[in-house]
């Protein structure tokens, strides 16, 4: 996820729509950044206006309170990710290899930011109720994307539901790592966990071999 | 304390609902916590408590430590699907709000796993880290608590057998134990 950029100062050709339109962008990218940096509770509308460089009564057009700034700004991180996991799992080659490039998007987009990834997954226990909902949606996002692209020749691992397996897999090694502070080092467990997310699946001879295959295409 | 969480999360809790809820006084609460820390961390406590005694019970008199964790799933499922509550202190607020307090419950569900299969001559864990498991029951545990359905959580018994032998087990016999499992609950 890129920020937005400011706009030019001064007279500008763009339009009431546009300006909104960036306005909003860089209010979720400052709220996600400041978020991510200080903590939900430490954090005010006042930062996120300063980071943003937006004044306090666009803000309040466009946001109710702090809280659905917040919850915005989490909503299109979610939705940057989900987007990259999707296009990775799109893409050509069998179902395994499609599976191991997505899990090698999901593992580079969160070492390539840190604080973001952070923000993602651990900051909205500290907004409050709504985390919930946010997790219970956000889990079955990924469960739907992999579902809609299973390959229908696989072994039916009955009574398991092995995209949920999966998808808790992937979830709980990225949350331990980037809560842990270690995302970065997350491109390195791509072996690990095309395992530990196949095994579900493949069973253990084919889901190792599947793993072996990362490690020789990196090495 | 429990409750409150369950209901407003940790995060959205505060001492004035906690009191109002216990029907004490912010001077008794006073008295017996420094901060909402430390009354959390004590309910914690408590409801590891009731879990560590629930599976305690439902292994007892099990013959093999496959059908001790069978047992101690659908027990476990049982209690948190009666009281959801625990549950979503357990695997929401608990993650959200401090890691080492997760190492601390894990440590006593992981241990006596590793005890269970150790005695039975079961290679050290081969697959992935019991406490990675045990992180990802978690996880489906919460799914289904946090999208209001405490109802469903007796169905996850298999997912959780599963779980739970595959680190020292494997694939193949988790998948058939998940099956018995299963078959178990249904009947």
């Amino acid at each position: 996820m890129t920020d937005a950029a400011a706009l030019p100062r001064g007279r500008h050709g763009l339009s009431r729509e546009a300006v909104t339109r960036s306005q909003r962008a860089r209010l979720l990218g400052a709220a996600a950044r400041v978020t991510a940096a200080r903590g939900y509770e430490a954090t005010t509308v006042a930062d996120i206006l300063a980071a943003a460089g937006v004044g306090r009564e666009t803000f309040y057009e466009l946001f109710e309170d702090r809280r659905a700034c917040v919850l915005a700004a989490h909503q299109e991180l979610l939705d940057d990710l989900v987007w990259h996991v999707r296009v990775a799992y799109e893409g050509p080659g069998e179902w395994v290899e499609r599976c191991r490039a997505t899990l090698r998007a999901l593992l580079e987009w969160f070492a390539a930011d840190p604080a973001l990834g952070r923000f993602l997954l651990v900051e909205p226990a500290a907004v409050g109720p709504e985390f919930h909902a946010i997790f219970q949606a956000g889990f079955d996002r990924f469960v739907a994307v992999l579902d809609a692209g299973l390959d229908h020749d696989l072994p039916d691992p009955h009574p398991l539901p092995a995209t949920s397996l999966a998808v808790g897999a992937a979830i709980s090694r990225v949350y331990a790592e980037v809560a842990g502070g270690r995302a970065a080092r997350l491109p390195a467990l791509l072996p690990q966990l095309t395992y530990e997310t196949l095994v579900p699946f493949l069973g253990e001879a084919e889901a190792r071999e599947a793993a072996f295959r990362c490690s020789e295409a990196a090495g | 304390m429990v409750a409150c969480c369950a209901e407003k999360t940790y995060a959205g809790t505060t001492i004035a609902d906690v009191v109002l809820r216990a029907a004490v006084s912010r001077t008794t609460f006073y008295r017996l916590f420094d901060d909402k820390r430390e009354c959390f961390d004590a309910a914690v406590a408590q409801c590891i408590g009731r879990i560590a005694a629930t599976l305690t019970a439902a292994a007892a008199d099990c013959d093999s430590p496959a059908e001790a964790t069978r047992r101690g799933a659908a027990a476990m499922l049982d209690l948190l699907a009666a009281e959801p509550e625990l549950a979503l202190i357990l695997s929401g607020d608990v993650v959200g709000l401090d890691p080492a307090l997760v190492d601390r419950y894990s440590s006593f569900t992981v241990p006596a796993l590793e005890a269970m299969w150790g005695r039975e001559g079961a290679p050290s864990p081969k697959h992935l880290s019991p406490g990675l498991a045990f992180g990802r029951a978690q996880l489906l545990i919460f799914h289904e608590v946090a999208g209001g359905h405490p109802e469903r959580l007796p169905a996850l018994v298999p997912d959780i057998v599963y779980l739970a032998i595959a680190p020292f087990a494997g694939h193949d016999e988790a998948l058939r134990q998940a099956r018995l499992a299963g078959a178990e609950v249904a009947a």
